[in-house]
């Protein structure tokens, strides 16, 4: 309380100073008269009793500064002092200052940079009300022969997981949708989701513009109605305030507006446009088995996660036991909705992080060392300062001011970089890493700035003490250079260690990114991408419901593509390998015993036009590929891949065997096996192919399946024949949209396009760890062979030979080097296994990798300690001498 | 902010200006030093500078209040005077000072016998 108050006075003192300046002038100067006039009273003349008066009274300037001292926050007006003078240094030695500025904007830059995207990714909550509420549900699946722990749940498990918890307040389930958009303008596809009518309760977000859907509308065979996503009403429609109640056509049916969603709102996917309701029938409701739904609830208030978790688990047992056939081995997983935006961005980001904050400390490393080789110049202005009277804490403190004005300064660029960063990163960031919503916030900013200021601490408070310490008449004498600078050469040389040390942890991190990177890239896809293009095409309305009229197109469009100049073959498929997308069934073999509950084997399906294999360059191992003669009234075929063939028919006689898609007990027909493809990845690269089959678009075994998307071979570059593709389609059917143009070289870069752009900023990083670690040993070097002229000139005058020299500067660059690489690569041993998982292919103590940055970095070292080394060579042993 | 080596303690200076104005009433910064000189009959040599950061440390802590006021030759001067915690105070820093001169004669009159 006390304490309060005094500060309370002495900050008001700060403020009204002009006016305390007056007052404390009125009441000495009263005092000094009052004084005088004694004297005078005591028999002295004017002027002696004016002196005797000044005598008794003391230093009228040193009272006021005392005085002044007691009424401020002398702290305060002391580091103003101390910034104005710290301004003017760095001023003064322009290079340093911009050099420093410049790494320290580098370092806290790429910090800030990523900082800013784990704030939108990981931190920033949602934009819902109590978004801590939410959670997805999936299934959890272990089965033999398939584990997911994110199933898409069937529409029966979420049926009954609503009706039997008591944990959640709603639940409500989103089937992915996407249209062509006809009636106005081109023709367009748009992306978007079936919700059902929960769906606003539980996230408590409602249309902006209209109303939600009701129950009664989230029923089968309802009127057909729709809710437009903000971006779509603002770009398709004008944004026209009068667009509910009017109606729009998706896939050639009419569908009413009923409103339009807030601009913020992104669930589940950001590319969704538009929102219609899910409509599950009561058949739908009671099926287990196919499992195509998001799940999402709201838990009640108060409730856990794992509290919930474990209610869910007890209802999937209760649904294990009662569906046996198709719930063994399916387990319920929640995950909050936050954690399911980070998704697998969380590890890559905090390594990313991590890397940054080495790269930072190296910086700091390098600046320090920079601050170091000054303070051996400056030594004598500290050292006048101290006999001057400024006390040790006193010069610390303006030492500590020059090192935060520099990581300040430093922070400020760097925040202008990260601006500049987060938009390019933008630009090269994969789609599914979201980074529309990274921005800088006043969270960045303030990280920006807590980075600055830790920065500056580090780098400044150990040059610091090294300068603060040391006595003082050394320093004075002959600016007492030689016995002042060894502690600090011996200082310089630990910061080169460190900063080799975190090289060595950031290179090694580096190079085992890339060597994995090397290896995802080598992994057989089982197709050849070069020179094919891929659109998409999708069939829907009342005009090809029917299976004659959907072959008359694919037939057509083949035929169109194929006789295209420049084209080689064509095809179609229902789902592209790699794009994250496929299908999977239950099948039954003929001939073999009926399964057990939970051992139905199961197998991925595509439907595929003739040409296909072809056009993909995958190839049929035995067998023959489809042919438009394979229509709905001949025998039902199939191709199956190597890995179906070798799982099913090990004894290598798979052609002619007959099986089932779904099941035993499926209505499906069965299908005969005319040909063996080699294996494709089509879901993804890591890992075993699974089984799969082919089956021809013309026939339809009870998939559903139509063809999505077309590839085309072209004979040279694919990108060349993309507008003449468009026009053939167009020329059969003017209102189908056509998407995703892309080479197929495109589609799997951007399968791989998350690793590649982790390794692209950790690359980027390990270069900018490189030019740090050379930088700091030549500084050193460079200052070691400055300090030690005198030497190296008499140990010439006394016939040292030039490779001595060579010799002797080398060694002690080396020295450090081989210092700093052992401690460093012991570190990465340790290190290394936080990135583990996201290695593929490559050890985390992968001896390639850890050799390989050991020469780099040696040689580097050689490099930046060979350059002094000549300068030293070159001494002069009289100049040397003489010059000191 | 120690005060320089060879002048008086700074809780001495306190413990004899709040004393100072306990005795006297209001008493401008001038009236105050002549005062201490005049109790110690001038072996207390003070700068009487040194006298004004005191009474605003004393004033900060709310021990003592001060006000313009006229003085004896109309003279514009700043009039202190002790607050009521400044009272206290004294009390307190008189009991604790007579603590511990006891101590103090004491502890050296042992000296003397051994």
């Amino acid at each position: 309380m006390e304490l309060l108050r005094i500060f309370g006075a002495r900050l008001r003192g700060l403020f009204r100073k002009q006016r305390l300046e007056q007052d404390l002038s009125t009441e000495l100067q009263a005092h000094l008269e009052m004084l005088v006039e004694e004297n005078i009273r005591r028999g002295m003349n004017a002027t002696e009793a004016g002196h005797a008066a000044r005598r008794e009274f003391g230093g009228v300037e040193q009272t006021k500064e005392l005085y002044r001292e007691q009424r401020g926050l002398p702290f305060l007006d002391t580091l103003a002092q101390d910034v104005r003078y710290g301004l003017r240094m760095l001023r003064k030695s322009p290079g340093l200052t911009a050099v420093a500025v410049l790494t320290l904007a580098l370092g806290i830059g790429a910090n800030t940079a990523i900082f800013s995207v784990m704030e939108a990714v990981l931190l920033r909550p949602l934009p819902f009300p109590h978004p801590e509420q939410l959670a997805m549900v999936w299934e959890n699946v272990h089965l033999p022969h398939y584990q997911n722990d994110q199933n898409t749940p069937a529409p029966g498990n979420f049926a009954d997981w609503k009706k039997g918890n008591t944990t959640f307040s709603g639940m409500a389930a989103i089937g992915y949708r996407s249209w062509n958009l006809t009636g106005t303008g081109e023709p367009v596809r748009i992306e978007g989701e079936a919700f059902s009518a929960d769906i606003f309760s539980v996230l408590q977000t409602y249309p902006m513009l209209g109303h939600a859907f009701t129950a009664e509308k989230d029923r089968s065979g309802a009127a057909h109605v729709a809710l437009l996503g903000y971006g779509l009403w603002a770009n398709r429609f004008a944004a026209d305030p009068n667009m509910i109640g009017r109606a729009i056509r998706l896939d050639e049916e009419s569908y009413t507006v009923i409103g339009v969603m807030p601009q913020g709102f992104r669930f589940p996917d950001p590319d969704d446009q538009l929102y219609v309701p899910l409509a599950l029938t009561e058949e739908q409701l009671a099926n287990h088995d196919s499992h195509f739904l998001r799940v999402v609830g709201r838990l009640n208030p108060g409730v856990t996660l794992p509290k919930a978790q474990s209610e869910m688990e007890v209802i999937a047992q209760h649904l294990t036991s009662q569906y046996p056939n198709s719930n063994t081995g399916v387990g319920v997983r929640l995950i909050s909705l936050q954690d399911q935006r980070a998704g697998n961005m969380r590890r890559p980001l905090l390594m990313l992080s991590g890397v940054a904050g080495l790269l930072l400390l190296m910086v700091c490393a390098n600046v320090a060392n920079l601050l170091l080789a000054r303070a051996s110049v400056r030594g004598r202005e500290l050292a006048i300062r101290s006999v001057l009277g400024a006390s040790r804490a006193r010069v610390l403190r303006q030492l500590l001011v020059e090192s935060l004005l520099l990581s300040f300064l430093g922070g400020a660029l760097g925040l202008a970089f990260a601006f500049w960063g987060i938009n390019v990163l933008r630009g090269y960031a994969p789609a599914e890493q979201n980074l529309a919503e990274v921005h800088l916030n006043t969270l960045v900013g303030a990280f920006n700035l807590g980075v600055s200021l830790v920065a500056g601490l580090i780098f400044g408070l150990f040059p610091a003490f090294q300068s603060a310490r040391g006595e003082v008449v050394g320093k004075l004498k002959e600016g007492g250079r030689e016995s002042a600078s060894i502690g600090r050469v011996r200082a310089r040389g630990l910061l080169v260690v460190v900063e080799m040390a975190l090289g060595v942890i950031v290179l090694i991190g580096a190079g085992l990114l890339l060597r994995s990177f090397v290896r995802l890239e080598q992994i057989p896809l089982g197709f050849r991408p070069d020179n094919v293009l891929t659109v998409r095409v999708i069939l829907r309305g009342p005009r090809y419901s029917g299976l004659p009229e959907r072959t008359a197109f694919y037939r057509q469009a083949v035929q169109r593509m194929q006789s295209l100049p420049g084209v080689r073959s064509a095809g179609g498929i229902s789902f592209l390998p790699l794009t994250m997308q496929g299908r999977t069934t239950g099948i039954a073999v003929e001939g073999q015993p009926p399964p057990a509950p939970g051992q139905v084997p199961f197998a991925d399906f595509r439907s595929v036009s003739p040409g296909y294999f072809a056009t993909m360059g995958i190839l049929l191992l035995q067998g023959r590929d489809f042919s438009w003669d394979d229509a709905p009234q001949s025998p039902f075929v199939v191709i199956v891949s190597q890995t179906m063939a070798r799982n099913f028919w090990p004894h290598g006689d798979a052609i002619g065997k007959r099986i089932k898609l779904g099941g035993v007990n499926s209505g499906a027909p069965w299908v005969t096996v005319v040909g063996i493809a080699s294996d494709v990845h089509q879901l993804e690269l890591i890992g075993v192919p699974r089984p799969a089959m082919y089956l021809p678009a013309s026939q339809d075994a009870g998939t559903g399946d139509t063809l999505r998307d077309w590839v085309i071979r072209a004979s040279g570059d694919p990108t060349t024949v993309a507008s003449a593709v468009r026009s053939a389609v167009w020329a059969i059917d003017p209102t189908l949209p056509i998407s995703r143009i892309q080479t197929m070289e495109s589609v799997r870069s951007s399968y791989l396009g998350p690793q590649q752009f982790n390794l692209t900023l950790v690359a980027l990083f390990g270069a900018l760890a490189l030019i740090l670690a050379g930088a700091g040993l030549y500084g050193v070097a460079a200052y070691s062979v400055a300090q030690r002229r005198r030497e190296i000139g008499i140990r010439v005058a006394m016939g040292a030979q030039a490779n001595d020299v060579l010799r002797l500067v080398l060694g002690y660059g080396t020295k450090l080097a081989v210092l700093g690489l052992a401690v460093g690569s012991l570190a990465a041993l340790v290190l290394t296994r936080l990135v583990s998982t996201l290695l593929y292919g490559v050890s985390e103590h992968d001896p390639l990798t850890f050799a390989g940055v050991a020469v780099l970095l040696a040689s580097v070292a050689v490099i930046a300690s060979y350059i002094p080394a000549r300068r030293a060579m070159r001494v002069d042993p009289l100049v040397a001498l003489r010059c000191e | 902010m120690a005060p320089p080596r060879g002048e008086v303690l700074q809780g001495t200076l306190d413990l004899i200006v709040l004393q100072t104005l306990h005795a006297m009433g209001p008493l401008h910064g001038y009236g105050i030093a002549q005062r201490v000189q005049q109790v110690s009959e001038d072996l207390l040599k003070l700068n009487q500078g040194t006298l004004y950061p005191a009474l605003l440390r004393l004033e900060q802590r709310g021990w003592i209040t001060s006000k313009w006021g006229a003085s004896e030759n109309n003279r514009k001067a700043k009039f202190y005077s002790l607050t009521r915690t400044g009272r206290k105070q004294l009390l307190a820093e008189t009991k604790s000072w007579e603590r511990m001169t006891a101590l103090m004669t004491r502890l050296l009159s042992g000296t003397e016998g051994a």
